[in-house]
């Protein structure tokens, strides 16, 4: 390949960063429309109830008040979801948690639209509730949802891995580790909240800005529940203040609220969630109780493992069932085994709703083995660095389903490199030497992880993109994959441009506009980069080659008779040939330069029935050292830093990488030690920023990170994804890391002071 | 109410505003200078950070009555004598630490108004100093390099002049 001129390279910048920086963004709730309508949510206070009376009428007659919606204003009483059709764009005929959406008010002021939504008439009828996962299955339990989508009441789906017979090789192990693991639901808190901007258009239908992450699928759900037909719809992403996997579903009801009121009122209809509303209403990451069961040989390789899972759903399915298959596929953790057993079930209960959340389901799963892969090594008096470097997956070997890792994995490089850089055998053995009744102690602690690639076997994985010379001999680009921060379209304008060998500032990536862009499935499981990417690389090359044929008619040679200095194409003999020259002559030709390309992941088979098959085409690893500082007096834990390699294939965009792993690194440190989202009897125990603690600049250290560079990454150039895995390393590290420093194995996240304090 | 200030080195007198109003509705509903951002509506998020006169100050939690007599600079109104970005958010970009870009108005106000009283901040001090700012995406080492480098290169720029 001949050098490339800005993949890879240090110096560049995002795309979006000097506009956000000086404030000019303009996202949905800086939108301002003529005519434009502030809606507000009437929302249940009660996580569990029967709606026996429901009359919007008085609102009507609040001056100001313009319209407001139920769930009889949509089709099917406004019922969606993927994979399970358990949810609604407003409440139907019960409430399932507290929070979730009732009515929705529009008027002039958002002082005439509060007071439509107090005036709104409601009687609730209590019903008992489920707030505990070991109790969803009881005999007397209330069944939540409407239909029960396997039959077994509050029994959501379930997930297993079978390969092999983990029982008798448990059973000649001497090491046996057998522990339970609990992992808290987690709020995304992306700082800008949910909203979308919904205007009605003459056609009779309806354009919807909104900051979710997947538009296509929005717009097929707005269609659905409006009835409108899906090219009515139109979906237009504005700038978006992160998501982390959280703006899916709750944006879908969301849009479908606004465009139902647009269409109902025919003015525009903005609404923008408050804080306390996102809190509510959003949903989590789910809590997860992992019961784990590992065995080794005498001589430390691990031989088989088994892993119950129980994960917390809440009211709604949304997402939770694949990022529980997930959990399933990844729950044994990054080593190798003859044989492994899963087993998760999803449940419903009335603790808000869980779905999508950076890791999906292998956060969780992550937090509980690396825990449990530690203890085994205690348990063997054996270094826990080493024995994961004994254990670890490596090119060729099979994973804990059974599937064999056919590209470059760099999981060894990335142990043997966090080993060296957080200097970890000197100081293990300094800690270790730590007197006992030192008031605070540090310790340090070590992670790995695998992570598949994409989608996998939740379904079919492609993405698509359009590229077209404008007039100006500007490039215009589109795919239909969002950017809400990860940095995706400055990722797409440096392949575009490295692949056609033209000028960066020449490529204008358009945001996704489903009357645009082509559908590119959801903007989920860190497959931006390597989907997206590989379909803005094919647009690129259809454009190249076009671009080629012009300059060698123009040159008069063969195609490959050419070649390329910067935008220069230089034929045998003649003068060479700028770009705009070349694309003259393409037009004088009568070519049309503009092209539309679509990739996908080479199809792979899982049998959800049997639990085997290959879940993944690919895998990336990554490791991570952190050290931490306990006060035993207090119980409070400073983590004073943090070492993490990630196996990323090539770095396309360095500084976006790196920006990727430090801001997973600081989400995992608040999975770690602040975040846990209770419920109580489900009811929520937090509702503002003030009391859900986010990592702050002084909760986190200075990270030293790096991205080891291995081969046959799927990605453009080779990448691999990083997005979201890196973030799975960093609270069992941490966990870990509070072990050496107090002995005290915390099996429970977020740790809390509590659990370490001793009562001296 | 009535209220005159000064708004991004502009004299402003306005009339008729509501008693209640906050600085950060004034700034984003009466004014539509929306890159003041509404993260929270408790004070903790830092993202409505504006400078009066000269000081970190949260617009969310500040009457727009307070102002009377100020000098209120919000995020348009940093820049750089051409009117083009100022050298620190020049280096927001640089470094990478804009991603999505929700907290960067804030971050760069506070960060402002550390240099305003500490020229040449460590990075603990840094750190310190953004504490009331919350970032999701960015773990803040990005934003802390693009701080420390402005503070260094101004420095440099004050020793030349």
């Amino acid at each position: 390949m001949a050098e490339l001129q800005y993949i890879g390279k240090e110096e560049i910048q995002n795309v979006d960063g000097l506009v956000r920086a000086m404030g000019e963004a303009r996202y949905v709730c800086d939108m301002h429309v003529p005519g434009m309508l502030i809606a507000k949510v009437l929302r249940s206070p009660l996580p569990h109830a029967r709606i026996t009376h429901l009359d919007v009428t008085p609102a009507l007659a609040v001056p100001g008040v313009v319209a407001a919606i139920t769930s009889a204003d949509f089709e099917e009483h406004g019922n969606f979801g993927w994979p399970i059709k358990d949810a609604y764009a407003l409440a139907y005929e019960r409430v399932r948690y507290v929070g979730e959406a009732i009515a929705v008010v529009a008027a002039e002021t958002e002082t005439a639209a509060r007071a439509g939504v107090e005036a709104i008439a409601l009687t609730l009828e209590p019903l008992p509730v489920v707030s505990d996962i070991h109790h969803a299955l009881d005999p007397d339990a209330p069944v939540i949802p409407q239909i029960s989508p396997t039959g077994k009441g509050n029994l959501c789906d379930v997930s297993i891995v079978r390969n092999g017979d983990p029982d008798p090789l448990l059973a000649e192990c001497p090491f046996v580790l057998d522990e339970h693991y609990h992992t808290p639901h987690q709020e995304h808190a992306y700082l800008e909240t949910e909203g979308a901007l919904a205007i009605p258009e003459p056609d009779g239908g309806v354009t919807v800005y909104a900051n979710n992450q997947s538009p296509f699928i929005n717009r097929d759900i707005i269609a659905a529940l409006t009835g409108l037909p899906p090219e009515q719809v139109r979906v237009i992403q504005p700038p978006i203040g992160g998501t982390f996997g959280g703006k899916d579903d709750v944006l879908y009801q969301t849009s479908a609220q606004v465009a139902q009121l647009a269409l109902l009122t025919g003015r525009p209809v903005r609404l923008i969630f408050e804080r306390t509303e996102s809190m509510l209403a959003s949903y989590k990451r789910q809590a997860m109780d992992i019961h784990l069961q590992i065995g080794a040989d005498a001589q430390g390789n691990l031989q088989a493992a088994r892993a119950v899972l129980l994960a917390d759903s809440g009211a709604y399915a949304s997402m939770t069932p694949m990022a529980c298959w997930r959990a399933t596929m990844h729950a044994a953790g990054a080593y190798r085994y003859r044989a492994v057993h899963g087993d998760t079930q999803v449940l419903y209960t009335n603790n808000g709703y869980s779905g999508a959340f950076r890791g999906f389901g292998n956060t969780a799963a992550a937090a509980a083995v690396e825990i449990a892969i530690d203890e085994l090594a205690y348990r063997l008096g054996r270094d826990p660095l080493d024995f994961r470097l004994q254990n670890c997956l490596r090119t060729g070997d099979r994973t804990m389903t059974g599937d064999t890792i056919t590209q470059e994995a760099g999981l060894t490089a990335c142990l043997e490199w966090v080993r060296e850089h957080a200097d970890w055998d000197r100081k293990r053995a300094a800690y270790a030497a730590q007197p006992a009744d030192a008031e605070v102690r540090r310790g340090l602690g070590v992670a790995a992880y695998f992570h598949g690639s994409g989608l996998g076997g939740e379904g079919l994985d492609y993405a698509a993109s359009t590229l077209a010379v404008e007039p100006d001999y500007s490039l215009v680009l589109t795919c239909g994959l969002t950017d809400f921060g990860q940095g995706s379209r400055t990722v797409f304008t440096l392949i575009a441009a490295e692949t056609l060998g033209v000028k960066l500032d020449r490529v204008h990536m358009l945001r996704p506009d489903t009357r645009t862009a082509l559908d590119s499935g959801p903007t989920v499981a860190s497959r931006s980069s390597i989907i997206g990417g590989n379909a803005v690389a094919l647009a690129a090359q259809k454009l190249a080659q076009l671009l080629t044929f012009a300059a060698a008619d123009a040159l008069h040679c063969a195609p490959e008779q050419l070649l390329r200095d910067g935008e220069l194409f230089i034929g045998p003999s003649e003068e060479p040939l700028s770009f705009e020259q070349v694309v003259d002559h393409a037009r004088a030709m009568g070519l049309q330069l503009s092209v539309a390309a679509r990739w996908q992941m080479p199809e792979i088979h899982w049998d959800f029935q049997k639990g085997t098959g290959k879940p993944y085409f690919g895998y990336v690893f990554g490791a991570q050292v952190a050290e931490v500082e306990v006060s035993r007096k207090s119980g409070k834990v400073r983590v004073v830093g943090i070492w993490a390699a990630h196996d990323a294939g090539r770095i396309l965009y360095p500084r976006g990488a790196m920006g990727q792993m430090y801001g997973a690194i600081a989400m995992g440190l608040g999975f770690a030690l602040m975040e846990g989202f209770r419920f109580e009897n489900a009811l929520p125990q937090t509702t503002n920023l003030t009391t859900y603690r986010l990592p702050r600049a002084t909760d986190v250290p200075e990270i030293e990170g790096t991205f080891i560079p291995t081969r046959q990454g799927l990605g453009p150039f080779g990448a691999k994804n990083l997005a979201e895995p890196v973030m799975v390393g960093t609270a069992p590290a941490i966990a870990n890391a509070v072990f050496q420093a107090t002995g005290i194995r915390v099996r429970q996240l977020p740790i809390t002071p509590e659990m370490l304090k001793t009562s001296r | 109410m009535r209220l005159e200030f000064t708004l991004n080195h502009h004299p402003l007198a306005l009339e008729e505003l509501p008693d209640e109003l906050s600085l950060l509705d004034l700034l984003r509903e009466v004014l539509d200078l929306t890159g003041t951002k509404r993260g929270c509506d408790t004070g903790a998020c830092g993202a409505c950070a504006v400078l009066v006169d000269g000081k970190f100050t949260r617009a969310c939690r500040t009457p727009a009555a307070k102002v009377a007599g100020c000098h209120v600079i919000t995020i348009e109104g940093l820049r750089a004598p051409d009117g083009g970005p100022t050298d620190l958010q020049r280096a927001f970009v640089e470094f990478g630490a804009v991603q999505c870009g929700f907290c960067t108005p804030g971050m760069i106000i506070a960060a402002e108004a550390l240099l305003l009283k500490n020229p040449l901040p460590s990075r603990e001090e840094i750190r310190k100093a953004l504490s009331g700012n919350l970032c999701r995406c960015t773990g803040y080492q990005q934003i802390v390099d693009a701080i420390e480098a402005t503070a260094q290169r101004r420095a440099v720029a004050r020793q030349g002049a």
